[in-house]
């Protein structure tokens, strides 16, 4: 590297440099993340010549130009980017890469978790950390034959997911639900956790637990580097199963996952079809978990959903919303409506709601 | 020395070391050191890190090192610098040094 080499830091707000990364990305390949908050930028004689961006705590959209490879510009440049994410206070970082970047990534502190051969590969800046999180599972864990699993979202809890639990823990001889941790914009994580605890405190031989980096971070949604969405969302499926039957799942002893059929959402149903072939795939040295789809409840005819309800939620049609979700989540959404004062309603509260951003 | 919270210091170039810092919630020490000069240094290395954290007072932390091949004085620098960066003092009390 040479005197005239400048690094700098690209918000997404300015649009003329960001035009330049696009640029730059497409030219090696990857597509831009929408998701990347801020990025990292190497210059020679004003011509771009690497790039990294940072989202939340996963370092994207890194390229470096054919040109100067192998001349210790990703080292500087993921120094830089290291630097920067511990100053955003996000030291727990994860990289999803293409393979032939593995090698590269490993000299800058990251390991592999898991990978999906040939294709991609999820890496993190710790030895130890998936290991010391599963050894704290087992600290949780329970005695029983059939321990049974289920990983949701309840955004937010509604009958439907009530009666998965419920239907669940009558089968098992302990029961364990993850409440996936992405806090979107819609109910906040604490908020859903709550519900979810109250709501299903009287059911037995049960565990909720809060969710992890490791569990369905739709956060690690590697959406930048394969051009084919189909090919894509497998990998993306693959590597959360992986993780999930490879570390999680021996930690906890579970025998059984859980999932609600899924009439509408295609990539919900897509998704319960890779994890029967993962869960289940005598392809890895651990032991299978058997995939069980319990039949959706349903309110005239209709699956319950979270979305349903978040739709009826616009629209403030309580009386609909009382049929779908347990008093305490009711009681929730009104307290939400009654907390705000009357003109956000309109403006900012509706986008909250319906999740757009 | 208390450490509060995760820091890093230094950097991923040839000759530097990087090294990450976090606070466990027990009090062991969790050192691990990848370096491309392992075989020869990574003895001496451990010693100098533990060398300091123990004349620091410093127990129930994770210290991850990507070394690239540091001098000791570099090496030293650099944790120095790092235990002030992830405790709450302004400076090392470096005249009590023995």
């Amino acid at each position: 590297m040479f005197g005239n080499t400048v690094l700098a830091q690209v918000k997404r707000a300015d649009n003329i440099k960001m035009a330049a990364i696009t640029r730059f990305l497409r030219e090696n390949d990857l597509s831009i993340d929408t998701t990347v908050d801020v990025f990292i930028t190497v210059t020679q004689n004003d011509r771009l010549i690497a790039c990294g961006g940072i989202a939340g705590n996963i370092i994207k959209c890194v390229a470096v130009d054919e040109t100067v490879r192998g001349e210790g510009i990703a080292l500087t440049l993921a120094t830089e980017l290291i630097n920067l994410a511990y100053e955003r206070q996000c030291p727990h970082l994860f990289i999803y890469t293409k393979t032939q970047n593995e090698a590269l990534f490993k000299q800058c502190g990251f390991y592999t978790i898991t990978s999906v051969p040939g294709m991609m590969v999820l890496m993190e800046n710790s030895a130890t950390r998936l290991q010391r999180y599963a050894s704290y599972l087992t600290t949780l864990r329970q005695a029983g034959d059939k321990i049974g699993c289920i990983v949701m979202n309840a955004n937010p809890f509604t009958h439907g997911h009530r009666y998965l639990i419920q239907k669940a823990a009558e089968q098992c001889d302990w029961l364990h639900v993850f409440l996936v941790k992405e806090d979107t914009s819609r109910f906040p994580y604490e908020d859903r956790l709550a519900l979810v605890r109250t709501g299903t405190a009287d059911i037995k031989r049960l565990t909720v637990h809060r969710g992890s980096e490791y569990i369905i971070s739709r956060a690690t949604f590697p959406c930048y580097f394969i051009k084919e969405q189909g090919v894509l969302n497998h990998c993306h499926t693959e590597i959360d199963l992986k993780i999930f039957r490879q570390f999680l799942a021996p930690a906890l002893g579970i025998t059984h996952r859980f999932v609600g059929t899924e009439p509408w959402c295609a990539v919900t149903a897509a998704y319960n079809e890779d994890m029967r072939h993962w869960l289940q795939t005598p392809s890895l040295p651990v032991p299978p978990i058997e995939l069980v789809e319990i039949e959706r409840l349903q309110y005239h005819g209709m699956a319950i959903s979270a979305s349903w309800v978040r739709k009826l939620l616009v629209k403030k049609d309580f009386s609909s919303i009382d049929k779908l979700v347990p008093e305490v989540t009711r009681d929730y959404l009104e307290s939400m409506f009654v907390a705000r004062p009357a003109h956000s309603v309109n403006g900012k509260l509706e986008s909250t709601l319906t999740g757009e951003k | 020395m208390k450490i509060t919270h995760a820091a890093v210091a230094g950097t991923l170039e040839s000759g530097d070391v990087m090294i990450r810092i976090a606070p466990l919630e027990n009090q062991e020490i969790d050192l691990q050191i990848s370096s491309n000069v392992e075989k020869q240094f990574g003895d001496a290395i451990r010693a100098t890190v533990l060398e300091i954290l123990h004349r620091h007072h410093i127990q129930g932390v994770q210290l991850i090192l990507d070394d690239k091949g540091a001098l000791d004085c570099i090496l030293r620098a650099r944790l120095e610098t790092l235990l002030v960066r992830a405790s709450d003092v302004n400076s090392l009390p470096w005249e009590e040094k023995a």
